[in-house]
Order: structure tokens, then sequence, then C-alpha cells
């Protein structure tokens, strides 16, 4: 069930006049259960079952793990959990990706293997919620968490619909504390949460959708060298489609939350106004950067080894989340570029941080826009179907093409320039605060304004129902 | 001495994961977990809601208004999901109605419903080519019915990677993979759509409207070919009516009749292909395709299905511009002989031949009837009925 779709209307209307007509706080816990399920099992029904099974195993193997005595014992409940989560999430996505690459190799020794295409359908948000499920035992393992006892409660924290199937991924250590007592029902809290689904689905219905979506599908649709101008537009737009489009998600899913009273994390903080690539990661999709930085690269040694190795560390932490992102080699190179600014970065620092020109207003801005000429050259890995189309794109990019084809129309250029320069702007001026403080230093009438134009915007946009991006990850 | 296995971690440098407990700063939330609470912005609520709620059903009353005065009425969105609710309803012994928005408007159910026993489920769709359609009707082993395929041969001769081809497989693929949420959204908006005048897809959208400035192009921007304004119905067995409007001489007339000759020429090779290796490959690719159509016939026909061609009237300039880029001899003969199907000309047929398309391809609603009330005769004698 897609937010941005009759359905999930309704069924968000249902689900909303039945929590809160309700008085016991089990009761209302159990109908999340219901829904949430039933939002999952309208996509495909059986991987409803898949998604049980592996929360229901997870929440055995965390209980064991508690259980069990000495440190030995631990770790192979964790690594019980871990094979579990991992080989699911490797059948699902990675199956045909691993046996293509096996017979590639098999290949470069002479050896003809022809394997079997895998017909395998992947379920939706398959890598969030394994990441959701997963937390609960790493925290287990960890100390910094108590299982909890109640597989109802467990369940409900894999599967709450908000975040279910594209994030924020959040944590079991951070939802199921909010399961212990009733969440109260605050009805400034309710419209807010309203407002906050309003802008999401601005955000991908009319930003996402309309203004961009459509010049970034025809230049990386292009069989044929562009010219610079419109390579970096179509760039653009995608940078601006992927925020509008992943952000408008994580909005929605935290509106959605507070509606129903639960309260979820940020998962992006204005990224476009990062000054460098830490800072970044910091902004853009938090919630799989701290999961990353907590169960992967902290264990890995994080800062505390020699710098060759901490950067090493980076690097292999960003291929991993690049592979997490989709089977395919694409991925894997967005990862490692960003693996490797990060590694630059930390090398500039390390020579420049103490300079007094590195903190000046001008640095910073020309900081800023660096990391995002960057981070929209990283995005082209992420948006190509291959690096055939990666490398016409970088190659028009970079002048490569002076007699190339312009075909963007003047209207889509206004649209991307506007759109980029505005998301820009805003990410600039609230790079150092956040959405609430910004709305309660405005004016009623103002939000009043924005909150009509949004909702009118969205009703004259009329959408098609396109499913979010990160759906596929 | 240390023990083998930190020697062996120490050397490999192996993740610590398993070897250590984790510092405090490893901690998630620096402890146990805490409870995290959202700031909620203090403002009355309440107030900005009402107001948001009453301007925002205001401007959409107002819309609505405006969209009628200007002539548009209520009708079904032709997309993917109608198409899939249409194709739900095929059963093995169905007679299908397959093609472009010519067998829409040009083939009125209800006659075809008293003159071949049978009602027949409309699969065409508005600017598709057929062919994917064909071959999902050709793998679907449980239909063994009857197949009229319309023809524009701009259309279906289309090749792969074009709009019509892909339109026709987007409709083909989410009927197979159609979600249950998906589903229930089609039921949902029916209603709607049959009610409510700008809820139209494909124009009064903002991106329609935004589409609409006259902002002046550079000389090779790739500019999408403008399809026609509102100019019919559809109801939910995807029959399509002409408007009034459009059946009576007027400008929306005239500007329809304009769209469509931009829209049934050819479209200029890639600049990045040479011309004659682009002649060469489109070549290719409709021989490909008379070959592939005559192999999802004989497929067809294997199971003892029965299929007629059928080529639906136009007229005036769109006419001459379809005999000139698509001639018979080169597209509907060869179709006919490829694939040894019976098929109807309408210029063959002095009853068929007389009818006249007001905005040049399609037949008003009225004529539609009477044309449909003709045809039956013809498609009886073609299927041996």
């Amino acid at each position: 069930m897609l937010f941005n779709s009759l359905t999930f209307v309704v069924f968000f209307i249902v689900v909303l006049a039945a929590y809160w007509d309700m008085r016991n706080w089990d009761d209302r816990k159990n109908l999340l259960v219901i829904a949430s399920y039933i939002f999952y099992g309208a996509w495909n029904p059986p991987f409803a079952a898949l998604l049980f099974s592996t929360t229901a195993m997870d929440f055995w193997l965390g209980r064991q793990m508690s259980r069990a005595e000495g440190r030995r014992s631990r770790r192979a409940w964790l690594v019980a959990s871990l094979c579990m989560n991992l080989s699911m999430l490797g059948f699902f996505k990675y199956g045909n990706f691993l046996l293509e690459n096996f017979q590639w190799l098999l290949a470069r020794f002479g050896i003809v293997y022809q394997p079997p295409h895998l017909d395998i359908l992947l379920p939706v948000g398959i890598s969030f919620y394994t990441f959701h499920s997963l937390s609960y035992t790493l925290d287990i393992y960890r100390d910094v968490l108590k299982p909890t006892k109640s597989l109802r409660d467990f369940v409900l924290a894999v599967s709450f619909f908000p975040q279910l199937v594209a994030g924020p991924i959040v944590r079991a250590g951070d939802f199921l504390p909010q399961l212990v007592r009733p969440q109260p029902l605050r009805t400034g809290q309710f419209f807010w949460g309203l407002l906050l689904m309003t802008l999401g689905l601005f955000e991908k219905i009319v930003l996402a959708d309309m203004m961009l979506a459509g010049s970034a599908d025809r230049i990386f649709g292009y069989a044929g060298p562009l010219v610079a101008v419109d390579s970096w537009l179509g760039v653009m737009a995608f940078a601006g489609q992927i925020f509008f489009d992943f952000a408008g998600y994580s909005t929605c899913a935290i509106g959605a939350a507070l509606c129903l009273g639960f309260h979820l994390k940020d998962n992006f903080r204005f990224p476009y106004a990062a000054v460098g690539f830490s800072d970044f990661w910091r902004r853009w999709h938090i919630s799989l950067s701290t999961f990353l930085r907590d169960y992967l690269y902290i264990p890995l040694g994080g800062n505390q080894v020699r710098p060759v190795r901490a950067g090493t560390n980076l690097v292999i932490v960003m291929f991993l989340g690049g592979l997490w992102h989709g089977a395919a080699w694409t991925f894997v190179v967005w990862g490692l570029l960003h693996g490797s600014y990060l590694v630059v970065e930390r090398v500039l620092r390390g020579l420049f941080e103490h300079k007094a020109w590195a903190g000046t207003l001008a640095t910073r801005l020309l900081g800023g826009f660096a990391t995002f000429a960057a981070v929209c050259i990283a995005w082209v890995f992420f948006r190509a179907p291959d690096f055939t189309t990666a490398g016409r794109m970088l190659g028009g990019m970079f002048g490569g093409h002076p007699n190339g084809d312009a075909i963007l129309t003047t209207r889509e250029m206004l649209q991307i320039g506007f759109v980029t320069a505005g998301m820009i702007l805003v990410h600039w001026f609230l790079r150092d605060t956040n959405i609430e403080t910004a709305v309660m230093r405005a004016p009623p009438w103002l939000v009043t304004t924005g909150w009509t134009f949004m909702a009118c915007a969205i009703i004259l946009t009329q959408g098609n129902s396109n499913a979010f991006i990160y759906f596929q990850f | 001495m240390p023990s083998s296995i930190s020697n062996f971690k120490r050397r490999l440098r192996l993740p610590r994961l398993f070897f250590r407990k984790p510092p405090e700063i490893e901690s998630i939330h620096g402890g146990p977990p805490l409870e995290y609470v959202r700031p909620i912005p203090e403002l009355p609520w309440h107030g900005i809601t009402v107001a948001v709620v009453l301007i925002v059903i205001a401007a959409s009353f107002a819309w609505e208004l405006y969209c009628r005065s200007i002539g548009y009425g209520p009708t079904l969105n032709d997309n993917t999901d109608l198409w899939t609710s249409a194709r739900r309803q095929v059963r093995p012994d169905s007679i299908v109605i397959i093609g472009d928005s010519r067998a829409w408007f040009d083939l009125d159910l209800d006659e075809l419903q008293k003159g071949l026993g049978r009602r027949p489920v409309q699969l065409a769709m508005g600017g598709s080519c057929a062919y994917p359609v064909l071959v999902d009707l050709a793998n679907d082993k449980n239909f063994h019915g009857t197949v009229i395929c319309s023809v524009v041969p701009h259309l279906f001769m289309a090749p792969p990677g074009t709009p019509p081809m892909d339109h026709s497989e987007k409709a083909v693929r989410r009927s197979h993979n159609q979600t249950l949420a998906q589903r229930a959204s089609q039921y949902l908006a029916m209603p709607l759509e049959g009610h409510v005048a700008f809820l139209k897809q494909e124009e009064l959208t903002l991106d329609d409207l935004l589409k609409r400035l006259p902002i002046p192009n550079r000389s090779y921007a790739l500019v999408s070919p403008r399809f026609p304004p509102y100019f019919g119905t559809l109801d939910r067995e995807r029959r399509a009516r002409m408007i009034e409007d459009c059946a009576r001489p007027g400008e929306l007339q005239s500007t329809i009749q304009q769209i469509w000759l931009p829209l049934f020429s050819p479209a200029p090779p890639p600049t990045y292909i040479p011309k004659a290796e682009f002649a060469k490959q489109m070549g290719q690719a409709i021989e490909q395709r008379f070959h592939d159509v005559a192999a999802a016939v004989q497929k067809l026909r294997s199971r003892g299905c029965k299929i007629v061609f059928v080529r639906l009237p136009n007229s005036g300039e769109l006419k001459a511009l379809e005999d000139r880029e698509t001639p018979r001899a080169a597209f509907w003969d060869r179709i006919i002989k490829d694939t040894a199907v019976p098929g109807i000309y309408y210029e063959d047929f002095p009853d068929l031949a007389s009818f006249k398309c007001p905005e040049w391809s399609h037949l008003s609603a009225g004529d539609s009837v009477e044309f449909s009330k003709r045809l039956i005769p013809h498609l009886r004698a073609a299927l041996e009925m």
C-alpha cells in the first residue's frame, strides 16, 4: 500500500478512527499489528508470512541470547540471528546477482556455466525490516537492550506500518520503550502529524514525481551523447527527485506515527547544506548511516585505530552501504565513491582544519557546493542502469560531448533550476535548526497558507500512485 | 603468552564485534534505551486545520466549476488499472477487442453483443500498439476465444521502446503484477472519476498546465508531441464515446485534427545514429514485427482461437498521411498475407466506407453504433460464425 494512494487514505482513516476510539492500550497495539500486516499483505499476502517468521525467529533468538551464560554462547545466538537475517536478504535480494557474478568468474577461467535464472520476487522493503529486526538481537548482544517479553510488541516494533517498507530504519531499542506505556493522544500532535504527512506527500507527488522525475528519466534514458548543461541538469533533477522521494516518505512515516502517538526520529536533516561528506552522512538517511556506524564501523575499530585502517574501514562500510541499496555493481561504485570521499575529507581535514581560512563563510560555501557537486557525481552511478550509461553521463558532465544533443525543454530546465535552487536555499537556511522550530517561529497565517498550498498542489497534480524509489531496496 | 585467538585477531585485524564487550561510546543511547519525543510546535492547530480544510474544499469546488465551464465532464481515466480490470473479465471463450483508440470509439459493445451473441471485452488502448496484448493472449493457455484486432499500422508496427509499445507493455505487466492495494485503489477511484470533471490524469494536472506555458525552446530540444484535449468519455467497460462538441464542426474539432498530423508523422531519426543505419534498424524491427505477429497468431489458432484484423475508418488529411506513410500494400496486405487471417478493411465495403470521422480519426458516438451494426455481418463472415 502506497502512502500516495486512495487505498491508503481509506485505510488510514479507518485505522485512525478505530485507534482513537479505543481506550485499552493492548487493544490499540493489537489493532496496529493487524493494520500493519494488512498494509504489508496488500502487496503480496505470502510475504506477510515471511515477515512474521523472521520477526518471530529474532524474538526467540533474542530471548535465547539473554538467557545464555557466557560470551561464547551469546555470540553463537547472535551469529544465528545474523545468518538467518542476512541469508534471507541474500537469497531474495542478491540471489541472481551472485549467480551472475559466479558465472562471470567461471568464464574468466574458461568454464562455461549457465546458471538457472531464479524467478525471485523481491519482498517489498526487505532491506528495511531485516534491519529493524536485526537491531533487536544486536542490541541485546551489546547489552544495550533488554529483550521484550511480548512477542506482540516485538512484532509491532518490526512491522509498524508507517516505517515498515521504506524506513526510517527504526531500531527496536527506539520503539519498544514506546510500547510499554500507553502513548498519549494529543490533538496538537495529531494535526502536526497530518501537516507532516501533507508535506511528505507534497515532496513526493509534486516535487519528486511531477517537477523532476520526467526530466531525470529523459536524460538517463537518452541513448545518445548529451551536452554538459543537459547532463548536469539531469543529474541535479535526480538529486532532487531522490531527496524529495525518500525524505517525503520519511516525513509521511513520521507524520503518520505522530497521528498514532508514536515518535520516530528524523531521517533527513537538510542534507544538501552539508559541508563535507561526514556532514552529509549525518544528514542523509540518518537511520541507515547510524546503523552502519554503530553496528559495523565502530566494531571494525571506528576512529580508534590507525588512520590507514580507519580509512579502510570507512570504505568497507560504504561498500556495504552501497550494496545494501541494490544488487548491482553500480550501487557498489556509488558506495565506494562515498567511501573514498570520506577518506579524502579526513585527509584534508587533518591538513587544513586548523588554518584560519578553513572556518570562513566563503570556505564553507565553497565546501558546500563542492560537496553537492561530488554527491551529484556519485548519484550518476546510483541512477544509471549500467556503466555505459554512467560513462556517457559523466562524459557529458565534464565536457566530453561538446557537440552532443540538447534535449531538455526550457520549461524542464526552469523547473529543475527553480526546484534545485529552492531546495538548496531552504537547506542552507535551516541547516542548523529543524522543521519544528521553523514552523514554531512562523505566524499561524503563514502555516495555514503553506499547508493549503501544499494540499491544493497535491490535488491539482493528482499523481499516478508512483512507487517510492526506496521501495525497491 | 597471547592466546592463538588473540594472535589471530591481531594479525588479521578482524572485526572486534565478536571479541570484546562494546565500550560505553558504542551504546546507541549511551545506556539503556530512552524514549524519544519529537517536539510539537505550539500553534492554534484547531483553527489552522479548519481554515485549511475549508479553503481546500472551496478551491477544489471552484476548480471543478471552472473545468466544467470550459467543456470538461467526468470520465474514467484510461490507466493500467482500468485496463487490468477489463483484462480480468476475459474468460476462456470471450470475444476480445484489442488495438488502438479507434476500436474504443468506433465499436459499440451493445451492438456487437446483439450481433455476435456475446458481450466483447474491450482491451484496446488509446495510442497503443496491439502486439503486446496479442502476445499476452497467445501466452494465456486458458484463452481459446475470439480476437478482434484493430490495426493502425503506425501504432501496430511501433518498435520496442516507443511510447505505443511501452503503453501496452506497461498495462500487460500491471495485469500480471497488480497488487490488492492497487486493485482497491482502482475501485475507489472509479466513483470519484465518474463524478469529478477535473480528475484527468493526462490533461488537467499541474504538470499539464505547466506544459501549456508558452515558453520558447532551444532549437534541438526534444519536445513531446501535443496530445488531443478532452474529446470523449470512457465508461467502466472502457467503451469510449465522442462528446458532442467534438462531433460538430468547431474549434475543438479542428484543433484535434491538427494534433493528429504530427502524432502520425514519422519521428525524426535520432542524431546519434546515422540515417542509413537508423533506416536499416527500423526495417529490421518492422520485419521482426511481421514475423512475431505471425507467430503469435499461429499460437492462438493452434488452440482454436479465432482472430480477425480490422482497419477502422479514418478521414481527411490524416487518411492521406496514413496512406502515404504506411501504404496498404506494404503493411495491411502483408499482415494479412503473413498471418493468413481474415481482414476487414473498411474501404473494401461500401456500407462501411461511407462513414466520416469528424476529427479525422474516430467516429462520433452516434455513427459508432450504426457502424458497429454494419460491421457485424462482415465479422460473422470473417469469423465463420
